[in-house]
């Protein structure tokens, strides 16, 4: 490789590193955050084992035989070294050491008849059925809520409750706190309800608003092209304001616009209408409001690069329209709107992609309100993943949620691609000029 | 039809481009407009079919008062200089396009495309797209399109300007063929003045937003009106020859030699200053009025040969020569201008 090549590389390093650190790591870390099930109850370290009330619930909602939850739940009596130091503390070590030599490692099952071994121990009888009670509790064994730091002290912790081996997968999956691979992320979005409202959401939000951002942008675009340089220029710096605000003010003013004591609520009340929520008082007011925020800011996009695109069609073309005898609207449809196809086709599609991921003026305005009615999926998987109500941040789901998102844009614009027909827009002329 | 232009001023903001230039094309005729650039030729076409509006004067089209009338309602075909065919549609809905846009019904549209296409041979082309076809091609699709819908004016901005040379040719006759086969009132606009006088019937020829000459191509050559016009037709061009009226003719400039004058020409007062125009082919070593120089520069240009003579005081003369002679770079020659056809100016460039 020549030296020049090398230097290229090199400036094209910082390029490639943000590339690598922004782009492709968050994508293979939301691909591979899918298939587990981390919440913020998992961590995202390695867990422990352990089995609670709300574990024993699930254990018996999954079809564990009650026997064996007995088991789990019901104290066996075990004459282990610790008891027998509990013994011999409660009791002198005489007791405890005669008990030991007698019945150490075994394990009684029921309390009367751990209780009738240490009644019968020859030197040092235990005699109050009280004193015998509380010595037999010192010897009661239950997984109930006790840790085990590794697999393997949760599977001998099993084999000493004698569970059957059949159930001891089922066990050990639900007593386990840390995250597992799982594919059942999937399946789970799938089946809930909300999923599809999302979905559906997610629908209305990007055909509202991409129909609204490439109509309006087309129509000022090609309106300013007809008028005056001067206006022409006012009128596209009055459109572009939106985007240049911070998206927070933005919103903040569409908020007061809207406020139950704002701008439309203060003007209708002169004419006796009662102040309300303009913004989140019923689900189309919502979307209207969504779709204007964002298609205030999309259409000065689609503007400008539709602009630039009719500038550029050779004046010629246009004064040879004009001479053919089309009319504007002719020269509109049959001259402007063909030659804008590849400008059209590149801001429907990336408005599409960016619609489909952004939800910062949702978020920022109706926060998915009123009740779901606006949460579209990206910002469904930013409160599954994120900022849960609940507390519980689900980042599994949450990045399930995200990558089927990706996978909803692949194909959106395979079939743009296909739609646009992309290969004949790339076309080579055979003759220049 | 006739086109008659009257008064017609034309300025863009401060800058005046065509200040008022009066001039009538008659029916049928093919008109150049034959200038340098920035004459306002294009300009003044650009008024006849509408894109620009005239700042003031009057257009008639026969007896139709069109001034203030859209290029839309104007029925003048253009060809535009880069064609300026639309790209996204293949030849047929090209040509059709004038057609669609007043909504001709489909037969309609189908036969006189057929037809025209067929007058400018390109018939097979008609399911191509413009980036599919060459120069030539793109250039008869753009008449095609300037004439299909039979308008009153066929006007061509600079037509052949993008254009090979041998396929130049081509189009210059072929350009007339359908001219005259249409009977179309036709302008021309060039820059070029062989095409302006291979294929018009009449020459405006254009300085500085004026007409400096209305005439036909033959009389323009042999009677140019002025020194600009003189030295804008021909090929190679004609030489001048700077100098001063004296007693019996024109004394060179830095020279004693004095040029009799024939007696057709009126020279002014004895010291003003005049010029004298004298095209190749009338600079020749058999004629009477000799002169003495050397051959400063040879030209072989396969049939003919081009000499430029350096006189004595500095001025240069060109003859244009059959092959053949035997002059070389460097010789001394004693050749002779054919008196008659002395073309004499004063010095305000105006012909004597």
């Amino acid at each position: 490789m020549q030296r020049s090549s090398w230097l290229g590389l090199a400036f094209l390093s910082p390029a490639l590193i943000v590339v690598l650190l922004f782009f492709m790591v968050p994508v293979v870390l939301t691909g591979f955050f899918a298939f587990t099930n981390m919440s913020t109850a998992t961590g995202v370290k390695g867990g422990e084992y352990v089995l609670n009330a709300s574990g024993l619930r699930a254990l018996a909602d999954a079809g564990l035989p009650a026997n064996t939850l007995d088991q789990i739940e019901g104290a066996g009596y075990r004459v282990d070294a610790g008891g027998l130091e509990a013994l011999a503390a409660e009791f002198g070590q005489p007791t405890a050491d005669e008990f030991g030599k007698l019945h150490a490692g075994e394990v009684f099952t029921k309390r009367r008849d751990i209780e009738r071994a240490l009644k019968g121990l020859r030197s040092n009888p235990i005699r109050k059925t009280r004193d015998r009670k509380a010595a037999a509790e010192l010897f009661k064994r239950s997984m109930m809520n006790e840790r085990f730091p590794t697999l393997p002290a949760f599977e001998a912790a099993l084999e000493e409750a004698k569970i059957p081996q059949a159930d001891r997968p089922l066990i050990t999956k639900v007593a386990y706190t840390g995250w597992v691979w799982t594919a059942e992320n999937f399946g789970f979005l799938l089946s809930l309800e909300s999923t599809w409202q999302y979905a559906k959401n997610t629908g209305i939000y990007v055909v509202f608003t991409l129909s609204f951002n490439v109509l309006f942008g087309l129509f000022l675009a090609i309106a300013t092209f007809y008028l005056p340089a001067g206006q022409a220029s006012t009128f596209r710096a009055i459109w572009f304001l939106p985007r240049i605000l911070p998206p927070v003010l933005y919103i903040v003013m569409w908020r007061w616009f809207t406020w139950d004591t704002g701008f439309i609520s203060t003007v209708l009340s002169s004419f006796g209408v009662a102040p309300k929520n303009w913004m989140l008082d019923t689900e189309f007011h919502a979307w209207t409001t969504i779709v204007l925020i964002n298609g205030f800011v999309g259409a000065s996009m689609g503007m400008i690069v539709f602009s630039s695109a009719i500038r550029a069609i050779p004046s010629s073309m246009l004064y040879a329209s004009e001479v053919d005898g089309a009319n504007r609207l002719q020269q509109i449809w049959h001259i402007i709107l063909p030659q804008l196809r590849w400008p059209i086709l590149f801001i429907t599609s990336y408005q599409t992609m960016s619609l489909l991921t952004s939800f910062e003026y949702i978020y920022l305005a109706t926060d998915g309100g009123p009740g779901g009615a606006t949460e579209v999926w990206a910002l469904a998987a930013f409160h599954t993943a994120l900022n849960n109500y609940g507390g519980n941040l689900q980042y599994g789901l949450g990045a399930t949620y995200a990558l089927l998102l990706v996978v909803i844009g692949l194909m959106a614009s395979l079939a743009y691609l296909r739609l646009f027909n992309f290969r004949n827009l790339l076309i080579k002329p055979r003759i220049e000029g | 039809m006739r086109i008659s232009i009257e008064n017609f001023t034309k300025s863009f903001g401060t800058t005046t481009v065509i200040e008022d230039m009066s001039l009538e094309i008659n029916s049928g005729e093919m008109l150049a407009l034959l200038g340098p650039s920035g004459c306002g030729k294009s300009t003044t076409l650009f008024a006849i079919c509408g894109i620009h509006r005239m700042n003031s004067g009057r257009l008639l089209f026969g007896e139709r008062d069109v001034t203030r009338i859209s290029s839309q309602q104007r029925n003048v075909g253009v060809v535009f200089q880069n064609y300026a065919l639309y790209p996204h549609m293949n030849v047929f809905d090209n040509i059709a396009f004038p057609l669609k846009v007043r909504r001709d019904s489909r037969a309609d549209i189908e036969r006189k495309v057929k037809e025209i296409a067929d007058l400018v041979h390109i018939g097979e082309l008609l399911h191509r797209k413009p980036a599919e076809l060459s120069g030539g091609q793109q250039q008869r699709v753009a008449l095609a399109r300037a004439l299909v819908r039979e308008p009153d004016i066929l006007l061509l901005d600079e037509p052949l300007a993008n254009l090979d040379a041998k396929l130049r040719l081509e189009m210059r006759s072929e350009i007339r063929r359908i001219q005259q086969q249409t009977g179309i009132t036709a302008v021309l606009v060039t820059h070029d003045q062989v095409e302006a006088m291979s294929m018009c019937d009449r020459i405006a020829i254009m300085d500085q937003g004026k007409i400096m000459q209305l005439s036909s191509p033959k009389e323009m050559y042999e009677d140019p009106s002025s020194d600009f016009v003189a030295g804008f037709l021909g090929n190679p061009p004609i030489a001048f020859l700077e100098g001063v009226a004296a007693e019996g003719g024109m004394r060179l400039a830095n020279s004693e030699v004095t040029l009799p004058v024939p007696v057709a020409i009126n020279l002014p007062d004895h010291g003003a200053a005049v010029r004298f125009g004298i095209r190749p082919e009338f600079f020749q070593p058999d004629n009477d009025l000799k002169i003495k120089g050397r051959i400063s520069f040879v030209e072989t240009q396969g049939r003919e040969e081009l000499y430029d003579v350096t006189l004595e005081n500095g001025s240069v003369l060109r003859s244009i020569q059959s092959q053949g002679g035997s002059f070389k770079l460097g010789d001394n020659v004693n050749w002779g201008i054919a008196g008659d056809r002395i073309l004499a100016f004063d010095a305000a460039g105006n012909r004597l």
